[in-house]
């Protein structure tokens, strides 16, 4: 990956964290450089593009739309794309943090408090249906 | 990669569906630590296919399901 890429990269992760939101291209940027750079991004998985928009669709472990897992990473609430990243996004921003969310079987609400990565009930279980060789198949759904 | 009450549900779910994987919670936030830990340093570089290898070998997460692309 190009160094230009990565900065690109570094600056579009830290403009989410700071906003809370994503941004658009000419907030980081020329918009042509910055779309092509994103898209380049998005071919080595480091960041997922809306293939309609070419707008950002996830920055993982962030959701950049709302999803199912609600997470209170510190004092600020995000969005994860799956069970994974919402733990996940507590690793990132090295917070304590809470999930929140509901059983896809049974629909109750699940709430988790995660402490030192960690989470205080351990009785739940996690599923994953697609098999690691095809996770970037379509991350969306996996 | 959904998070449920307990194994029993996630059986019920999946019906007769193909399963995938089930871990503990305490396995997913271990993994989700190792995985996701460095994403916002300032020299985050991609991890490469056997690091991410190493990470799911550490925590038990072998054989075919796991075996990345």
């Amino acid at each position: 990956m190009e160094a230009a890429d990565l900065e690109l990269r570094r600056q579009t992760y830290a403009f989410f964290v700071d906003h809370g939101r994503a941004p658009v291209a000419k907030e980081v940027g020329d918009v042509d450089a910055v779309r092509a750079g994103w898209r380049r991004l998005h071919a080595e998985h480091a960041v997922v593009l809306n293939p309609a928009t070419d707008e950002l669709r996830m920055l993982n472990p962030f959701a950049v739309v709302p999803t199912a897992y609600r997470v209170r990473a510190g004092d600020r609430w995000w969005y994860a794309n799956c069970a994974w990243d919402a733990f996940g996004i507590c690793a990132a921003l090295h917070e304590d943090g809470r999930i929140e969310t509901s059983c896809p079987d049974c629909g109750e609400s699940l709430a988790v408090e995660v402490r030192n990565g960690q989470p205080d009930d351990e009785s739940l279980s996690f599923d994953c249906l697609v098999p690691a060789a095809h996770w970037w198949d379509d991350i969306v759904f996996t | 990669m959904n998070l449920f009450r307990s194994e029993e549900h996630i059986a019920r779910w999946l019906g007769s569906r193909e399963p995938g994987a089930t871990i503990p919670v305490t396995t997913l936030a271990d993994l989700a630590v190792a995985w996701w830990d460095d994403r916002l340093s300032s020299s985050w570089v991609p991890h490469a296919r056997a690091q991410n290898t190493a990470i799911l070998d550490e925590l038990g997460l072998t054989g075919e399901f796991w075996v990345l692309a």
